[in-house]
C-alpha cells in the first residue's frame, strides 16, 4: 500500500496516461474524424521508436534527427498502409491494419541484427564502445530542466515529474493543431465521408486522397507518442507493441467521445487511474485471490467501467449523442 | 455540333451477365433541359452512374465540352462541372445543413492540408461559401434549419438540400436522379420555380431522370425514353406521346394487332 501514498507513482500514472493520449489523438484525427477504423495503430508507435532506437544506438546519430526520423518512418508507415488497404471498405481496412502492425511487431521480433529481437533494444547493435542505450541527449535536456525548475519549484520536481510536464506540453500542443485541422473544410470533406463516399465524390471531393491524409496525420501523432514511449521506458521490447496497446488508445477515444478533441486528455487520465489504480485492489474482497490473478480482475474491472459508461453514455464523456446515434 | 454539351456514344455496361445500359447513344444541347423517362429497370440510374463516373463503361464513349470523360473518376467529372443529385436524395447526416452545403464548394483553399498554413486565404473563401449557402438555404426556404444536423430533414427537404448543394458547386450541367420522386405539390411548384430560375439566370443545363412523362412534360425541351438499357425514343416531349414504342414500354405490348 505504500506505492499508492507516492507521489512519484502517480507522476509516473499522469506521463503515461499523456503518452497515451498522443497515441489516442492519432486515431481520433483517423475515426473521429474520417471514420476510419485503425486497428494497428501501435505500429506506428513501434516504427518510431525503434527507428530512433536504431539511429542512435546504431548509426550513433544526433537524437533529434534520430527522434524526426522516427516521426517519419511512422508517417511513411501510415502512408503504405493507407495506399494499398485504403481502397477496402471500412471493416476489411480494420483487419488488414491489425495485420500491418502484427508484421511490424514481428519483424521488429525476428530482425536480431537490426532491433535485438526478442531481447529488445538493449541488444541493438551498438558502434565503437558505446552503450545501446538511445535516451541520453533527452536526458540530459530533462536534467537541465529539472536542475532550472527545482530550486523555484521545490524538490518534487525530479526527473519523471519534468518528463511528465514534456509529455503532457506535447499533448497540449497537439490537441491545439489536431482541433484547429478539425475547423478547416479538410475535416468537413473527412467528416462526410464518413457517412458516405458517393456525396463528396460527386461533389468534386477526391475521397481517397483525404482518407490517405488522415491516416498519414495520425500515423505522424502515433509516432509522436512512439518517441515518447520509448524514452519513458528507455528500453524497446517488440512485446511493448501489441495489438492489445492499440485498443487501450481506442479506450480512450470512445471514453472521450470521438468526435470531440476536448475530451481526450480527462478519458487520458481516467484511463491511467483505471489501469495503474486498480492495481491497488488489495483489500477484501479482492484479496481473496491472489496477486496474479488480480490482474486479470483489473482488466475485468476496466471492461464493467467502459461497458457501464458505453451504456449511460455511448458518445463518451463529450461527444455529442446526437452525431453518434442519428440515423 | 458545337452546341452539344453531353454526348453519349453506344455505351454499355454489364453487371455479371446483365447489361444494365445497353448501347446508348444521346446528347444534350447547352442550355437544355432534357429528361430521361422509362419505366423501372429501363437503366436510366446506371446511365446517370456511367455519366458522372460512379461506374465504368464496358464499352462506348462520354464526352462532355467535347473531351472524353468515359475513365474519369468521379470528382474528375466533378471538377469538370458536371453536378449530380441522387436517387432519393443523399444527405450527410451527422453534418448540419449548412455544413452540407459548404460541401459543394469547388477549390476551397482549405481542402488542401496547404492550406492549413494560410488561414486568412482560407477563411475569406469560407466566409464568402458560408454566405451563398445561406442565400440558397434562403432560396429554398430551410435557412432555419442551417444549423441542425441534416438527419433531422424531412424527405422533401433533403432533397431540397441536395439539389442546393449541387448548385454551390456551380455546375455547368446538373444531373437531377427523380427531383420530384415522393415530394408533394406544393414543394415540386417550388423546385420548378428553382429550377427555371437556374435556367434562365445561369444558363445551367439539365438532365433529368423521372418516372413519367407527366411530370416533366411542361419543362422539357427534350424527352429521352429508356427502356432494357436502350433509347428508344427522342424527341420533343409532344412527339413522345405520340410514339407507339414508348406506349408499348410502358404498357406492354399489345398482343392483336389492330
Amino acid at each position: 500500500m505504500t506505492a499508492i501514498m507516492q507521489p512519484g507513482f502517480w507522476v509516473f500514472i499522469l506521463t503515461m496516461a499523456g503518452i497515451y493520449g498522443i497515441f489516442s489523438l492519432g486515431l481520433q484525427v483517423q475515426y473521429g474524424v474520417g471514420g476510419i477504423l485503425n486497428f494497428g495503430h501501435v505500429g506506428m508507435m513501434a516504427l518510431s521508436s525503434y527507428t530512433m532506437a536504431i539511429l542512435v544506438i546504431s548509426h550513433g546519430i544526433n537524437f533529434w534527427i534520430a527522434a524526426a526520423s522516427g516521426v517519419a518512418v511512422a508517417a511513411l508507415g501510415g502512408a503504405f498502409l493507407g495506399l494499398t488497404t485504403l481502397r477496402l471498405r471500412g471493416d476489411y481496412f480494420s483487419i488488414v491494419s491489425i495485420a500491418f502492425s502484427e508484421i511490424v511487431r514481428y519483424v521488429i521480433y525476428n530482425s536480431d541484427n537490426l532491433t535485438g529481437g526478442v531481447q529488445g533494444s538493449l541488444a541493438i547493435p551498438v558502434i565503437g564502445d558505446n552503450y545501446p542505450s538511445y535516451t541520453d541527449t533527452w536526458d540530459s535536456l530533462v536534467n537541465h530542466i529539472r536542475d532550472f525548475l527545482q530550486p523555484r519549484l521545490g524538490d518534487y520536481v525530479d526527473r519523471d515529474f519534468v518528463m511528465g510536464v514534456l509529455v503532457w506540453i506535447t499533448l497540449a500542443i497537439l490537441l491545439l493543431l489536431v482541433s484547429r485541422i478539425e475547423k478547416t473544410s479538410w475535416a468537413r470533406v473527412l467528416r462526410a465521408t464518413r457517412e458516405d463516399d458517393d456525396v463528396p465524390a460527386a461533389l468534386g471531393k477526391n475521397v481517397f486522397r483525404f482518407r490517405l491524409q488522415a491516416v498519414i496525420i495520425g500515423s505522424i501523432i502515433g509516432g509522436i507518442a512512439g518517441i515518447y514511449w520509448g524514452l519513458e521506458s528507455t528500453l524497446l521490447s517488440p512485446d511493448d507493441f501489441l495489438t492489445l496497446v492499440t485498443f487501450y488508445g481506442w479506450m480512450i477515444l470512445i471514453l472521450g467521445g470521438a468526435t470531440k478533441v476536448k475530451g481526450l486528455p480527462i478519458a487520458a487520465i481516467f484511463f491511467g487511474f483505471l489501469y495503474g489504480g486498480t492495481r491497488f485492489f488489495t483489500f477484501w474482497p479482492f484479496s481473496i485471490i491472489d496477486s496474479s490473478q488480480r490482474a486479470y480482475i483489473r482488466i475485468m474491472i476496466i471492461g464493467f467501467a467502459l461497458i457501464v459508461l458505453m451504456m449511460r453514455r455511448p458518445q463518451g464523456i463529450f461527444g455529442k449523442r446526437q452525431e453518434m446515434v442519428l440515423e | 455540333m458545337n452546341n452539344l454539351l453531353l454526348e453519349v456514344n453506344d455505351v454499355a455496361v454489364t453487371f455479371g451477365g446483365v447489361r444494365a445500359v445497353n448501347g446508348a447513344t444521346l446528347d444534350v444541347a447547352v442550355g437544355s433541359v432534357t429528361s430521361v423517362i422509362g419505366p423501372n429497370g429501363a437503366g436510366k440510374t446506371t446511365l446517370f452512374n456511367l455519366i458522372s463516373g460512379a461506374i465504368k463503361p464496358t464499352s462506348g464513349r462520354i464526352l462532355f465540352e467535347g473531351l472524353e470523360i468515359q475513365n474519369l473518376p468521379p470528382h474528375k467529372i466533378a471538377e469538370r462541372g458536371i453536378i449530380r443529385t441522387f436517387q432519393g436524395a443523399k444527405v450527410i447526416k451527422r453534418l448540419s445543413v449548412l455544413e452540407n452545403l459548404m460541401l459543394g464548394g469547388q477549390n476551397n483553399p482549405g481542402d488542401n492540408l496547404i492550406g492549413f498554413f494560410s488561414p486568412r486565404t482560407r477563411k475569406a473563401y469560407e466566409d464568402q461559401a458560408r454566405d451563398r449557402a445561406m442565400e440558397l438555404l434562403q432560396q429554398i426556404g430551410i435557412e432555419r434549419f442551417a444549423q441542425d444536423y441534416a438527419g433531422i430533414l424531412s424527405g422533401g427537404q433533403r432533397k431540397l438540400l441536395d439539389l442546393a448543394r449541387a448548385l454551390m458547386a456551380n455546375p455547368t450541367m446538373l444531373l437531377l436522379d427523380e427531383p420530384f420522386a415522393g415530394v408533394n405539390p406544393t414543394l415540386v411548384e417550388k423546385l420548378l420555380e428553382v429550377l427555371d430560375a437556374l435556367r434562365t439566370k445561369h444558363h445551367l443545363t439539365f438532365l433529368l431522370i423521372e418516372h413519367d412523362l407527366e411530370t416533366v412534360m411542361n419543362i422539357s425541351d427534350r424527352v429521352i425514353v429508356m427502356a432494357e438499357g436502350r433509347v428508344i425514343a427522342d424527341g420533343q416531349p409532344n412527339s413522345i406521346y405520340q410514339n407507339q414504342a414508348v406506349v408499348d414500354a410502358y404498357l406492354g405490348t399489345r398482343k392483336q394487332s389492330s
